[in-house]
């Protein structure tokens, strides 16, 4: 193997080299889903963060002893654990929340980063890189879906968090708060992100 | 063969493990989530009978209230509830629950209508998967408090007893604003509540009068 990256150089990875949605592409559906209001990208962002974390830290810490073939039944089994408990929390804790977010954080089980991580990440490295794996990761994910939802609650509602910012008079575009909304304000900032990606990377490798 | 008997006795192990983790979390705050439901039930049902509750009631003084002003019926299969004046002698109103299929999936509510059948009180839906900001737009009071006030009586040939049109086109009273963007919810509420309301002013209405 060669030399390891440093923990830093893990975390930061996560949050903007390897960015799981801008680079990746990958837990689009909650992105485009719940960006259209600030309050419901938080939670999804805290449960998410807690998800990820967590399920990188178990399938590390299993690692040794969780046999080769059944591997990925133990790591949904560990996925959807964790996102059960989130559920209950934010029922008891955040009932207005809860509805508002209705199916999707039932749907973090099947956030194809939390797997992505732990299969190509934590079940090779120890327990601390891959909670900073995770960490960074999410927090990658989060910054994404706060900028989209700064984009598209005050374009679509007129507010932010809840408080009106643009004027009463301000005609609010409906577009913004369904999907192809997300979509747009999506595949611009994988542009942006494109944009300022160095270029030659790629060809490094050849 | 030893390490499939293995494979299992993991799985076993760590189902058991991670199937106990999510009980006790779940048992600890089960107390927790049901208080949480039937406050909301109550808060609505507290709305659609236009009983003024203060923003940032505790959830005891809420309840309090409820147990003081609202007496609970049943007929069929459905429970009504009664609201009382302060008094807790004059009947205030009637909260009906209702509900249908929406784009998504099942909508639960609830409408107050007036002692004499004649009017509805307010409505309030608590229960849908509509898409959050478009077709979940049904909860918020801009939606709902058009409904108060809205005149009620038995469905005849092809009539509603109200009609959801876009913004701004209304030519009568009983045409109210559907949500726009969200035209497969709109027209799923329309057609289910009219169906309850006439459901209740031929079936219900008279048995609750007995039952009083």
């Amino acid at each position: 193997m060669p030399n390891r990256p440093g923990k830093k150089d893990i975390f930061l990875t996560g949050l903007w080299k390897d960015n799981p949605v801008l680079r990746q592409i990958l837990g689009i559906c909650s992105t485009l889903a719940v960006t259209n209001l600030m309050v419901n990208t938080l939670v999804m962002n805290a449960g998410l963060i807690f998800t990820v974390c967590m399920s990188s830290l178990t399938v590390s810490l299993l690692k040794n002893y969780t046999p080769m073939r059944i591997r990925m039944m133990v790591q949904t089994l560990i996925i959807a654990s964790y996102v059960i408990i989130v559920d209950i929390l934010i029922r008891a804790y955040m009932p207005d929340i809860s509805e508002a977010l209705g199916p999707y954080v039932a749907l973090i089980i099947t956030n194809c980063i939390i797997m992505g991580r732990c299969e190509s990440f934590a079940r090779h490295n120890p327990p601390v890189a891959s909670l900073l794996d995770g960490l960074g990761m999410s927090l990658g994910y989060s910054l994404v879906l706060i900028t989209i939802a700064f984009i598209r609650e005050p374009l679509g509602f007129g507010t932010l968090l809840g408080f009106r910012i643009l004027p009463e008079g301000f005609v609010q575009w409906t577009i913004m708060i369904m999907a192809p909304g997300a979509f747009f304000t999506l595949g611009f900032l994988v542009w942006i992100f494109k944009y300022f990606q160095p270029r030659n990377e790629g060809k490094e490798t050849k | 063969m030893k390490k499939q008997a293995l494979s299992i006795v993991y799985m076993f192990l760590i189902t058991l493990f991670f199937a106990s983790l999510i009980s006790a979390v779940k048992f600890l705050n089960e107390a927790k989530i049901e208080t949480n439901q039937i406050v909301k039930l109550q808060r609505i049902i507290l709305k659609v009978l236009d009983i003024p509750v203060q923003e940032a009631i505790s959830n005891e003084n809420l309840t309090r209230l409820f147990t003081a002003q609202i007496k609970d019926i049943q007929i069929g299969k459905k429970t009504l509830y009664i609201g009382y004046e302060e008094d807790r002698r004059t009947i205030r109103g009637y909260a009906v629950p209702v509900g249908g299929p929406g784009f998504w999936g099942p909508i639960e509510g609830m409408v107050g209508i007036t002692p004499d059948a004649k009017k509805v009180l307010g409505l309030a839906f608590y229960k849908h998967n509509e898409t959050p900001g478009l077709g979940g737009r049904i909860t918020e009071d801009w939606f709902s408090d058009q409904f108060k006030g809205l005149p009620l009586y038995p469905i005849e040939g092809g009539q509603n007893i109200f009609f959801l049109t876009p913004e701004g086109t209304q030519k009568r009273a009983n045409e109210l604003d559907a949500i726009t963007g969200a035209t497969n919810t709109s027209s799923a509420v329309e057609v289910f509540l009219n169906q309850e309301l006439d459901f209740f002013l031929r079936e219900f209405w008279g048995s609750i009068e007995e039952k009083e």
